[in-house]
């Protein structure tokens, strides 16, 4: 085996086993697992609870029986009288809720007596029901005929897009859009956790070999440069594993659960969002965690033992942040020039531009600018890290990161 | 392998750590380098091993230089103790075996001989982090020569071992002087030196102050300092 494939294979077998490691990789599976199942673990929790009985006290000459009808949440029961007698219910607990209907001047108003106050989806519900009660019985009041009360209470403008420009013809529809932020919100999340894990992985590793000096053992029989390109491909190995692994857990899950019905909605969304998307996104994840590995690589290289990784990597994570914020700033609204102005910062785009392409109308070429900033960024500072690795990875220092740089440029040169 | 140094030089930008070093390592002989505490000792190891660049002079092995010889011909000992602490002693044996080209067939063979020798047995399965400190060392020495080294660097070997262990790590070297092996070493004291070298440098502060073999430094400094310990007086002792 080369010196470089012993490096590599040393990292992944011994990280692979670690307990952190194991644990993520659990974590997003549970992760996975619940957002699959959520309906049932609902039901888990939800579903042997008894419906809501609420009594209906009409004061007024109209029909609202059709209005509120029993659900699985809420038993309606209608045409109450005796309010006394149902509030001594209420309080003994045996009744939710007493709602009574009167007229005051031509409009509705309703009355909802509690003892312990509703939850809040059934006061939602509640409200709702309502709101169309209060304009059906200000429909009824105008003495229409039932169809033309119908063509009131139903009505709805159609809404069509329009589009002049004709470079940008065939853009999204709001759906589509929709769909894309739902879908770039996940991607990104994903995307930082993932940066997070290999980046503090890649910066603890070699501050660690640093540390207990065992590097010096190393680096006698095997070059800096072999070594840092040995520590990084171990890294990425290590995501695409952990990636793979999710990824095949996922099939498993859309494949064989629920009849398939996963993978018909997964198939659904990735035609809506079209194939370029899914690479996009994918080559994006790819390229931003190997650019993040680097710049890991070149900060474990600068400190002078592991307990001082967490302070070098602070610079990085906080980017990673900022990174995140402002995609999450996108899920409002993902045209502001913020987002445009990340969308092309290399160690940001990877979290945003996905986004872009999802949710927002781009022309082709504002992604490849974009994927294009990211590639030159990343063999820029591979080969200075390169360099500067070979320098740094022996030089033992105290102070801040500013202080431990210019320590190794002032001992190598 | 013959080892030579000329006019080797190593400057810093406010400081001058070597200064024009200049010696020989003849193949199988053991060779010390001899100096307090920042004299420079560990500078002209990673010099002589490449893992710093020299500013001035020429280091080179069977007249080739540095950069250009196969790496695994050299076994180096760093003077901090470092070894993986989560890796068990023999993992760690075995990696840095293979990571020098050897098979773990034949690193089998090696191992098992250098455990036995440095009474390490009990502690094959153990991570190296629960070892004691003389035993990390131990374990770090056998890694730095377990691919038979044509060259071996010991950088302040002996420091941190207690007797017993002294005597084990002198056979040691001597066994593998016996194997072919030439092996330079450092020390800040001169009672591991004398039994042990052919020939020494004396460093001091960067600058070479003596060069050649133990005989000829004695010739040149040497003192005889003899210490008589009795109850006599000084009269009946200057009678003798």
């Amino acid at each position: 085996m080369s010196k470089f494939n012993l490096l590599m294979t040393q990292l992944y077998k011994s990280k692979i086993k670690s307990r952190s490691f194991v644990l993520m990789t659990l974590l997003y599976v549970a992760i996975m697992s619940v957002a699959v199942f959520w309906s049932d673990i609902k039901e888990l929790f939800t579903g042997d609870e008894e419906a809501q009985k609420i009594a209906i006290v009409n004061e007024t000459s109209a029909d609202f029986s059709e209005i509120f009808v029993s659900n699985g949440d809420m038993e309606f029961i209608q045409d109450e009288t005796n309010n006394k007698v149902l509030e001594q219910k209420v309080k003994d607990e045996k009744l939710a809720a007493i709602i009574t209907i009167s007229d005051e001047n031509g409009q509705l108003q309703a009355e909802i007596a509690t003892f312990t106050p509703l939850k809040l989806n059934d006061q939602t519900t509640i409200s709702s029901l309502l709101q169309y009660a209060g304009k059906n019985y200000a429909v009824q009041q105008l003495s229409l005929s039932s169809e033309q009360a119908a063509q009131i209470m139903d009505a709805q403008t159609v809404i069509s897009n329009k589009n002049l420009n004709e470079e940008t013809v065939g853009g999204k529809s709001e759906e589509e859009k929709q769909s894309g932020l739902v879908v770039s919100y996940a991607v990104g999340i994903l995307i930082y956790f993932f940066i997070s894990t290999f980046l503090s992985m890649i910066t603890t590793e070699i501050a660690s070999e640093k540390g207990s000096r065992a590097m010096e053992m190393l680096l006698v029989s095997v070059k800096p440069a072999t070594h840092f390109k040995a520590k990084i491909a171990g890294v990425l190995l290590l995501a695409l594993t952990q990636m793979g692994f999710i990824a095949v857990v996922f099939l498993v899950y859309a494949k064989f659960v629920k009849g398939g019905a996963v993978w018909d909605m997964a198939a659904g969304i990735v035609k809506e969002l079209s194939v370029g998307y899914v690479i996009y996104a994918i080559v994006f994840l790819l390229l931003t965690i190997i650019l993040y590995l680097i710049i890991g690589a070149l900060f474990g290289s600068l400190v002078s033992k592991v307990e001082e990784a967490g302070q070098v990597l602070m610079p990085a994570i906080i980017i990673t942040m900022m990174g995140f914020y402002v995609m999450l700033s996108g899920m409002g609204n993902p045209d502001t020039i913020l987002i445009k102005v990340f969308s092309y910062i290399p160690l940001t785009s990877g979290m945003i531009m996905p986004m872009r392409i999802g949710a927002t109308d781009v022309g082709v070429m504002v992604p490849l600018i974009s994927l294009g900033i990211l590639v030159a960024t990343i063999i820029v500072a591979y080969v200075f890290s390169l360099s500067f690795y070979k320098r740094s990875v022996l030089t033992y220092s105290t102070g801040g990161v500013i202080q431990k740089i210019k320590t190794v440029l002032k001992v190598t040169t | 392998m013959t080892l030579q140094l000329q006019h080797v030089t190593k400057k810093y930008k406010d400081f001058t750590a070597v200064n024009d070093l200049n010696f020989t390592i003849e193949k199988g002989e053991i060779f010390g380098l001899i100096g307090q505490n920042g004299a420079g000792k560990t500078t002209t190891f990673r010099m002589i091993l490449d893992l710093q660049e020299t500013t001035a002079g020429t280091i080179t092995w069977d007249g080739k230089s540095v950069n250009a010889i196969n790496r695994d011909v050299l076994g180096y000992l760093p003077e901090e103790r470092g070894i993986f602490p989560t890796m068990k002693v023999e993992d760690q044996l075995y990696f840095f075996g293979e990571l020098r080209g050897m098979k773990k067939a034949e690193l089998k063979k090696e191992i098992d001989f250098w455990i036995s020798r440095f009474e390490l047995e009990e502690k094959r399965k153990d991570k190296a982090e629960t070892l004691s400190k003389g035993n990390q060392q131990k374990v770090q020495l056998i890694a730095s020569f377990i691919h038979k080294p044509q060259f071996l660097i010991l950088d302040e070997p002996f420091s941190g071992l207690d007797p017993v262990n002294k005597d084990l790590l002198k056979d040691a070297i001597l066994l593998l002087k016996e194997q072919g092996t030439t092996i330079l070493f450092s020390s800040h004291q001169m009672d591991n030196v004398e039994e042990l070298c052919d020939h020494l440098c004396l460093l001091k502060r960067g600058v070479s102050l003596f060069s050649g073999s133990l005989l000829d430094l004695k010739k040149q400094y040497g003192k005889i300092k003899l210490a008589v310990r009795t109850d006599w007086s000084t009269t009946q002792l200057l009678a003798l």
